[in-house]
């Protein structure tokens, strides 16, 4: 028990460095207007933990149809909420970075239109959970439409954005297979993706907990 | 024998859907009076000179699959809604195995989407002044996003119908699942109408494949959880 509260605090002290490494320790970016890149720092990470999301989403969701343990039905339902989250951050983080760059929050590139499809997509998901009262039903219909869901992402987060195109900067790692960063800048990049995943892990199995114990006491008065 | 049986059934299932829709007419009633509706509205208020030169190949086939899309929302999601509602759901999950009524609904919708694009689309190019040179590339991409259309709009009314609120749901879940498709499909038309050449739409025409295939096998897959849930 003690050992886990621990993490929480190296966890914490973990994206303390993060934050300060990206703005003392890592050079400003070249191409970029003034520290604007800086961002690029939260937003890559943000981006990464709400796709990781959608796919323990798609993992739970499977499970759930071999199953059927409601336990998985709310891992899937969690995973989903806080990928929702990290999408919205994300989007937020770029419309940041759009504005300093290209002088308007929103430009419609290929990019902004995937992820606003994306937060669409997961939105409806929790519409048909609220349209669907019965526990076993809901869990089962969601699981289905969360796989349905997941076969068109990589259409929207691969595909979409490499047919047109697009005012976004090449991604870490670009189309010719090579790595286009200065060292320190992606040292603190990795050292910000591994904050990140930690966090989105320590508020999923926070919420799964919770879940369990709800589960657990349904169960008593059940019986 | 057993993979002829299987297509047999999904035959008879789309039979009963031909048979029932014939005889009550409400999704093509639905699909065709609001195709005709949005299209005079549109024909109407823009018309062929009410846009600039430059702007015609993009916004001519953004229109014609805005009216397409909207009009097939309208019908599509009623073959498992009036199953449901008619509370025949039971008789049909004992009377055909799952696959055979995932086929028979989709071949419905299929059909039903051909016959709007069938009625819709010269209807469209007439009204509105919209020349398209490649005619057999422009085919070619309405057959394939019609088959990806059919198949996630299905899917998703079997999942929909056993929600509560089912009419306005189908088109919350359904609206985003299809926006990449709708996005290819308008690039795919404007490439048709601009150019004969087959291989100006081949990009949108792999992508719109690729889409409906993966959604279709997927559909397969979650089709029997869905409707034994």
């Amino acid at each position: 028990m003690t050992d886990k509260r621990v993490w929480k605090w190296v966890l914490g002290a973990w994206l303390l460095l993060v934050i300060w490494a990206a703005f003392f320790y890592a050079p400003a970016a070249k191409g970029f207007k003034g520290e604007s890149a800086r961002i690029v720092f939260f937003h890559v990470p943000q981006a990464w933990v709400a796709v990781l999301a959608f796919c323990v989403n798609l993992i739970a969701s499977i499970r759930f149809m071999r199953g059927h343990d409601p336990l998985d039905d709310a891992r899937a339902a969690t995973a989903a909420r806080l990928g929702l989250v990290f999408s919205v951050l994300a989007t937020v983080t770029g419309s940041l970075f759009a504005r300093v760059m290209w002088g308007s929050f929103w430009n419609w590139d290929p990019r902004e239109v995937s992820i606003a499809i994306l937060l669409l997509i997961y939105a409806a998901y929790f519409a048909l959970r609220e349209a669907i009262p019965d526990e076993e039903r809901r869990a089962s219909l969601s699981a289905a439409y969360a796989v349905l869901a997941f076969v068109t992402m990589p259409f929207l987060v691969f595909v979409v954005p490499r047919i047109y195109w697009s005012l976004h900067p090449d991604t870490i790692i670009n189309a010719r297979g090579a790595l286009d960063m200065e060292s320190r800048m992606f040292q603190v990049l990795m050292g910000s993706l591994v904050g990140f995943t930690g966090l989105f892990f320590w508020l999923y199995t926070l919420d799964v907990r919770l879940a369990r114990v709800k589960l657990a006491r349904q169960r008593r008065e059940e019986v | 024998m057993r993979r002829s049986h299987l297509a047999s059934e999904a035959l008879a299932v789309l039979a009963k859907e031909l048979r029932s829709e014939l005889r009550s007419r409400v999704a093509l009633n639905a699909v065709g009076l609001f195709a005709l509706t949005t299209l005079i509205a549109v024909a109407y208020q823009i018309g062929p000179y009410r846009i600039h030169e430059d702007d015609r190949p993009h916004l001519l086939a953004a229109l014609l699959w805005i009216i397409l899309f909207f009009a097939a929302l309208s019908g599509l999601a009623r073959v498992f809604v009036k199953e449901e509602d008619a509370h025949t759901a039971k008789t049909l999950r004992l009377a055909a195995r799952p696959l055979a009524v995932f086929g028979g609904k989709l071949l419905f919708n299929l059909l039903l989407l051909l016959a709007l694009e069938a009625c819709v689309v010269p209807l469209y190019l007439a009204l509105m002044g919209y020349a398209v040179t490649g005619v057999g590339s422009l085919v070619a991409v309405m057959l394939a996003g019609s088959v990806a259309l059919a198949t996630t709009s299905t899917l998703v009314a079997a999942i929909i119908s056993r929600a509560s609120g089912s009419g306005t749901l189908f088109a919350v879940l359904t609206v985003p699942l299809a926006l990449p498709l709708l996005v290819v499909l308008i690039q795919g038309t404007r490439a048709a109408a601009g150019s004969a050449a087959f291989s100006e739409v081949l990009p949108a025409l792999r992508a719109i494949v690729s889409l409906a295939g993966v959604q279709l096998v997927a559909s397969l897959y979650l089709f029997p959880v869905v409707w034994h849930d």
